[in-house]
């Protein structure tokens, strides 16, 4: 580039794309002591505007493949009424009218198979009222459903893709072929103070996603920098934390002036290279690192817990083993002041086991058992230890399934109305809030996009949506959401 | 008023907007402010929303299967209005003056079968309303939303296109500066010799530099050091083990896996195809043969062992429990790894996107209908037990397509041809001609080498009886001696039973001798003349051993009653079962045994058990027709593909972001030239790899510095913030391997020989060989590259490293990094005769590849001082300590 073209780069331009960026604060540090630019540059972080928080933490459980609503949560006795029918020969044909449709953000190029399932297909499992509210959950969710008075069923969701690139874009709010974006997990992460130094702000459960449906990328932090990301925690209390330990001839002092002394050489290195996240992140990890040999194992050592709490969990049940040990750390961590703990359930490095294209009815018993007494005790357990106030817990899936049936005993992927449900965490309990047609097919009363979920969660948190950007990262008006008001307690 | 909710993505122009009735309260009542103004609950009668709730979703279910953007019949596409306002082929189809003079109107009134639209056998006549609801949109100016997509045509999608020749002597360099410059980016200047060496050395061969090669670098001042470096660096074997690592990512290379002894997936000995490919790369040989040798060595190479070796890309895809399961994964991974297509996604129906029908999807699977999986011996070696090879075991096995993917509904009316997906704009032939194998690979099982391994195993069984045999004689001798009547009866009796396995190990061996010589005498092209008397004898042998086997069967049992009666379980019940089952055991071993000395006719064999599995003599060359079509120089993806793979891990990102879906989803990347341009040299080099990586690593893009002032790096951040035009080279997590492969080198413990099977996963802190050697399927892969981010061995088309305390806790923690540390501190220390300046000098360099800045190197003096401590009594743990800290140093695990 020529001088005057350099020079064609105003000192304006300049100050704008120096505030860019994570990384680029640092950049512009030194270039203010340089004397390149006058002003200390911003902080994103201080632009951030705190609100009175209702709740400390957040647990996010994400059944993978799309768990079905009508079986679950939104149970429509229209589907047992017309079961068989065409759905044009049901008072409710016109669903398959509606403008909804074209939210879809992809379009099937053969008619004759499209995704949009047309003949009704009837309820596989009997429902009931719950509670003093009188909840109608599914009869395949004893457990949860016995909290009915503290769950608050968020009915009217939709999202956009008909695919499982939905499960990428629960935890953005982009479409999957929008690219990567930071999750709401990281984005909690970001915003809000930790509360305990020796733990990471942001742990993950259970085997992730696929890389069909956004892999790794459904809990990291993308443009945030990889500090941000959600650390892996894999339960296993016979080894809770791979090299926990350094080897028996180094003292605890011994490593303590290692690490004290590595940091010092990163710093360096990164004084060198002040826009390098990776490096940033790494000298991060290490001090946590030193931290957590201590405190992680202790996470996992059930040795304190009662039976009861063990039995309450199904720790003591084969099929409720692995997930109600996710759910007893998940009480632990954020016990421990752990902020965001998201817990997958149902990986089969595929697109998910709850993905029941056929057999949905003996796909979903079985799933549903594994994981209903283990997130019931969850919320009675926080509930009994007053820690459900300040504990917002949320159990989603990408999307829900069609009313109409597929493969003759299952349903296909259903993006435009399904549940989703919050309880604790100043969300008011023994509510439904929105939802579907009398078949379950679109949300038609007060509508959430997925990011409203998000913005929900970062309000309860103390952090107002809006002010959650970086310079230079667009965010759309969609990226943020709104809170949904209505279901604050 | 009827509220209807606006997807944020249709969002109305301001134009259109004129088009929307606006509820009395927007913006008050109803809209908390926040919620405006892209979230609008607008009352819609507009004609914006005909076009989206009416005309559009009639047109999709009447027309756009053959007028849109996979099918263009008479050129025309009607999913979108911009694409119906184009006209078709021959013209303007809309009159909006005289909607019902326009073409799309009178096609669709027509009563003339040959007219009208859809055509009578393809669809249902529009009604006389649709028809008045398209004729009145069309009076309205046709109003459709500002942005509506419009997917690309395939024949125009950039990745189905021929690759350009190029003559304009264009370089990776030309045209990336060109958009740089227009961009108004500054690209950084090259690295410094030392960031280039390690980065260039790393990245070439997973190891890193020695000091050695350090200081030979940096002292050669002649201008084309580098290159030769490159050259040199390209020439090691250890490139191969490097680059495998990669392309084993891609092709999914897994070890067998199972639970306990069984076996579930992948293969037993598949770690013959991991040679192979180590092999292939270092001997340059064409991606393109490679190719063809992994998916069809059997039908082109069937005498080749060392080629059939290739096939484990075919064989990785076993499952034991189901062969569907197992044939959906070769056809994903097969069009993912080589073509960037998602065939997978039309199983159950049509590709939502791409040319891909579901017809597509199973004349994808005929191709691999007939393969199956076996054990071959190595021609080349005896190494048991062989390897595992694809071949067509049923050249008739008929592949139907499932009704939506439901294996439980096959359509049995229509058996599938096999086919590559048959709108693709891809226009090469797709030919397939049955191939007659020679009789050495129909026959493995007469091959010199299987009979050589068949005889070894015999051999084994005799010497182990043998052996045995020889302990209880030599107790025999001692107990004599020792005159204990009681165990001399005993030990007399084990003697007996002995004496019969080794009959019975004889008496095989000598059957399995006759059979060999009966097969190969039956089976020699013209069969032998002798025939005849050589399976009389072997019939007669393996008669006799059948005999033997009999009469040990009854001394085995008689030693089992033995057993049941001085059993000392207590549980009486239990007893008496044993007892029972063993007394019934000896009853039928006598009854059998008596036949044999009866010369009874049910144990009279009538012909000896022939040696030969009876696989077909022909193969269907439905593979190789495959992999002649994806290599075929005019396919567009495979070298885009390859390239793609290629790049991506030089630089630490894909020119083409979905490394695996070159569809119609994945959108035009911004460097698409560099792609093209690599593609084509490829192609034209005779898929030279080598070649490839060598154009890549001496351009001045991958040569750049990652780090520049600040100036410079504040303002390309404001242009270009992700590095998509590689204004710098990406700073990047070295991959697992290459970290403890790194260690190993630097600790001066590397175990350089290659290849082998696998070595136990748990023991990577024990056995310091090359991290590609070590296990890695299911559940059994090393833990330090586990939480390095490894690839998972189901699918891993490209890596995203983390960086997680974990990793921090291996590199501190583990008994590796120790042991490095310490071997790294006693050579260092010897090397500078004790000498802490040097040692930290040497430390630096040899650790991170670069000098020791004059601040480190102080605070290096400094920390060894403070550790060694009252008159240097621990000097020996001090450089230890020293040097582990700087294995944890960020830069050891990265490159810059």
């Amino acid at each position: 580039m020529s001088m005057a073209a350099e020079h064609a780069f105003s000192r304006r331009q300049l100050l704008v794309d120096a505030g860019l960026g994570f990384g680029s604060i640092a950049l512009s540090s030194l270039l203010r002591q340089e004397g390149v630019i006058a002003q200390e540059p911003t902080d994103p972080k201080s632009l951030i505007k705190r609100i009175a928080p209702r709740a400390k933490s957040v647990i996010w459980l994400f059944m993978i493949g799309g768990t079905s609503h009508m079986e679950s949560f939104d149970p429509k006795p229209a589907l047992n009424e017309h079961a068989g029918k065409a759905f044009t020969e049901t008072p409710f044909g016109d669903v398959l009218k509606s403008p909804f449709l074209s939210n879809e953000r992809v379009v099937a190029f053969d008619p004759n198979n499209g995704f949009i399932r047309t003949q009704v297909y009837p309820l596989q499992v009997g429902y009931q009222k719950w509670g003093q509210s009188g909840l109608e959950i599914s009869e395949w969710w004893p457990h949860v459903a016995s909290c009915a008075d503290d769950l608050c069923l968020i009915r009217s969701m939709w999202t956009e893709d008909s695919n499982h690139g939905a499960q990428l874009q629960f935890h953005t709010g982009r479409h999957r072929v929008d690219g990567f974006f930071p999750t709401i997990g990281s984005w909690v992460h970001y915003g809000l103070g930790s509360l305990n130094e020796n733990l990471p702000q942001f742990v993950v459960m259970g085997t992730p996603v696929a890389d069909c449906c956004g892999g790794q990328e459904t809990h990291r932090a993308n443009y945030l920098g990889p500090q941000y990301d959600g650390i892996p925690l894999k339960v296993d209390p016979k080894n809770p934390l791979p090299y926990a330990k350094p080897p028996a001839d180094i003292t605890r002092e011994q490593q303590s002036n290692e690490f004290e002394f590595l940091k010092s050489l990163n710093q360096i290195t990164s004084e060198r290279f002040p826009d390098d996240e990776i490096l940033r992140a790494r000298i991060k990890s290490y001090e946590l690192a030193f931290r957590m040999q201590m405190a992680i194992p202790e996470v996992v050592d059930f040795k304190d817990e009662t039976k009861q709490t063990l039995e309450d969990y199904g720790i003591e049940q084969s099929e409720t083993k692995s997930f109600g040990e996710q759910m007893l750390t998940a009480r632990r961590l954020v016990e421990r002041g752990v902020r965001f703990v998201q817990v997958y359930h149902g990986s089969n490095g595929g697109a998910g086991s709850w993905d029941a294209h056929s057999g949905l009815k003996n796909g979903h018993s079985k799933l549903c058992k594994q994981v209903d007494q283990p997130i019931g005790a969850l919320i009675k357990d926080l509930k009994m230890r007053g820690l459900l106030d300040e504990t917002l817990v949320v159990w989603a899936s990408e999307f829900g399934r069609t009313p109409g049936s597929q493969n003759s005993d299952g349903r296909d992927h259903h993006p435009y109305g399904f549940t989703v449900w919050m309880a604790g965490g100043g969300i008011q309990g023994g509510i439904a809030h929105g939802s579907t047609d009398e078949l379950g097919f679109h949300a038609v009363e007060n509508r959430h996009y997925v990011t409203d979920i998000h913005a929900t969660i970062l309000h309860q948190l103390g952090v107002e949506p809006r002010s959650l950007h970086l310079p230079g990262r667009k965010r759309l008006e969609r990226d943020f959401g709104t809170p949904i008001t209505a279901v604050l307690a | 008023m009827l509220l209807i909710f606006v997807a944020q993505t249709s969002l109305p122009s301001p134009a259109d907007m004129r088009n929307y009735v606006w509820p009395i309260l927007f913006g008050s009542v109803l809209f908390p402010e926040n919620l405006l103004p892209f979230r609008m609950e607008v009352a819609i009668a507009g004609d914006l929303d005909l076009y989206q709730s009416k005309i559009a979703p009639l047109l999709k279910e009447k027309c756009t299967a053959c007028h849109g953007a996979v099918r263009q019949e008479a050129g025309l596409r009607l999913d979108a209005a911009e694409m119906i306002r184009k006209g078709s082929a021959t013209g303007s189809i809309v009159d909006l003056e005289n909607p019902s003079e326009s073409e799309l109107i009178q096609r669709v009134c027509s009563e003339s079968a040959d007219e009208r639209m859809p055509p009578p056998n393809e669809g249902v006549a529009l009604k006389s309303e649709e028809i008045d609801l398209l004729r009145s949109w069309l009076a309205k100016g046709m109003p459709s939303p500002e942005n509506e997509e419009v997917l690309a045509s395939p024949k125009e999608h950039w990745s189905f296109r021929p690759i350009p020749q190029r003559t304009d002597g264009a370089t990776i360099d030309s045209i990336i500066s060109s958009v740089q410059s227009t961009r108004h980016l500054q690209p950084l200047p090259e690295a410094d010799r030392y960031t280039l060496l390690r980065r260039v050395t790393l990245d070439l061969t997973g190891l890193p530099p020695t000091l050695e090669e350090i200081d030979q670098f940096i002292s050669d001042k002649s201008e084309d050091a580098y290159q030769r470096t490159v050259d040199r660096l390209l020439s090691r074997p250890s490139y191969g083990e490097r680059w495998a690592r990669h392309w084993m990512d891609v092709w999914r290379y897994s070890d067998w896996d199972g639970y306990k002894e069984e076996l579930r997936g992948s293969q037993r000995h598949i770690w013959h195809w991991r040679d192979w490919i180590i092999e292939s790369l270092n001997a340059n040989k064409p991606y393109d043969q490679m190719i063809r040798e992994m998916i069809a060595s059997d039908e082109l190479y069937p005498l080749d062992s060392n080629r059939l070796r290739a096939t484990g890309f075919l064989a990785r895809n076993y499952h034991k429990s189901n062969r569907n399961i197992w044939l959906d994964a070769t056809i994903e991974h097969t069009s993912k790894a080589f073509l960037g297509l998602t065939i997978n996604c039309a199983k159950c129906h049509d590709h939502k996107y791409d040319p891909i029908s579901q017809e597509d999807y199973y004349r994808f699977r005929a191709i691999f209908e007939p393969h199956q999986v076996r054990t071959d011996a190595m021609q080349s070696s005896t190494d048991l037990p062989g390897f595992p090879r694809a071949y067509d075991a049923d050249p008739n096995a008929m592949t139907y397509i499932f009704s939506r993917g439901d294996d439980k509904h096959p359509i049995k009316e229509k058996g599938m041809e096999p086919g590559v997906p048959h709108q693709l704009p891809v226009n090469i032939p797709f030919e397939v001609s049955a191939v007659e194998l020679p009789a050495a690979a129909y026959l493995p099982e007469l091959t010199a080498a299987s009979e050589k391994a068949e005889l070894e195993k015999a051999w084994k069984r005799i010497d182990e009886a043998n052996d045995k045999l020889g302990k209880s004689l030599a107790k025999a001798r001692e107990l004599d001696l020792s005159r204990s009547v009681s165990d001399a009866r005993e030990n007399s009796e084990a003697i007996k039973l002995e004496l019969l396995k080794l009959r019975e190990a004889e008496a095989a061996l000598t059957s399995l001798k006759a059979r060999f010589a009966a097969d190969k005498a039956k089976h020699m092209t013209p069969p032998q003349e002798e025939y005849a008397s050589t399976a009389r004898t072997a019939r007669e042998l393996e008669q006799r051993w059948k005999m033997v086997e009999a009469e040990l069967r009854v001394e085995t049992a008689t030693r089992g009653l033995q057993a049941a009666e001085n059993s000392s379980v207590k549980d009486e019940k239990k007893r008496q079962q044993a007892l029972d089952k063993a007394k019934k055991e000896l009853e039928e071993a006598r009854t059998k045994w008596k036949k044999y000395l009866d010369n009874d006719e049910s144990v009279q064999l009538k012909d000896y058990t022939s040696l030969v599995k009876g696989y077909p003599k022909t193969t269907t060359g439905r593979r190789a027709a495959l992999a002649r079509w994806i290599t075929d120089q005019n396919n567009p993806l495979a070298a885009r593909v390859a390239v793609n793979h290629v790049w991506a891990r030089h630089f630490g990102s894909p020119l083409v972001d979905s490394v695996f879906d070159f569809g119609l989803k994945s959108p035009k990347p911004p460097l698409m030239e560099v792609l093209d341009l690599l593609a084509g040299q490829l192609v034209e080099s005779q898929w030279d790899l080598k070649q490839l990586h060598r154009s890549i690593v001496t351009s001045d893009t991958y040569r750049r510095a990652s780090a520049g002032t600040p100036q410079t790096l504040a303002r390309n951040h404001g242009i270009d913030p992700d590095n998509q035009l590689y204004w710098r080279y990406n700073v990047a997590r070295l991959d697992a391997e290459v970290i403890r492969d790194g260690l190993l080198v630097v600790g001066g413990i590397l175990e350089g020989y290659m290849g082998g099977p696998d070595i136990d996963e748990d023991s990577g802190e024990k056995v310091f060989r090359r991290s590609v050697y070590f296990r890695h399927a299911y559940e059994k892969q090393m833990t330090m590259m586990v939480l390095f981010d490894a690839a998972s061995p189901s699918e891993c088309y490209l890596r995203k490293p983390s960086v997680i305390p974990q990793q921090a806790l291996v590199m501190a923690n583990s008994e590796l990094t120790r042991t490095v540390a310490r071997k790294l501190a006693e050579h260092l220390r010897e090397r500078n005769h004790g000498d802490r300046q040097r040692f930290v000098d040497d430390l630096f360099l040899t650790v991170l590849g670069r000098p020791v800045l004059p601040n480190e190197s102080s605070a290096s003096l400094n920390f060894l001082s403070q550790s060694a401590g009252e008159g240097n009594s621990n000097e020996a743990s001090a450089l230890q300590s020293l040097s582990h800290v700087l294995l944890n140093h960020s830069d050891f695990v990265s490159v810059r």
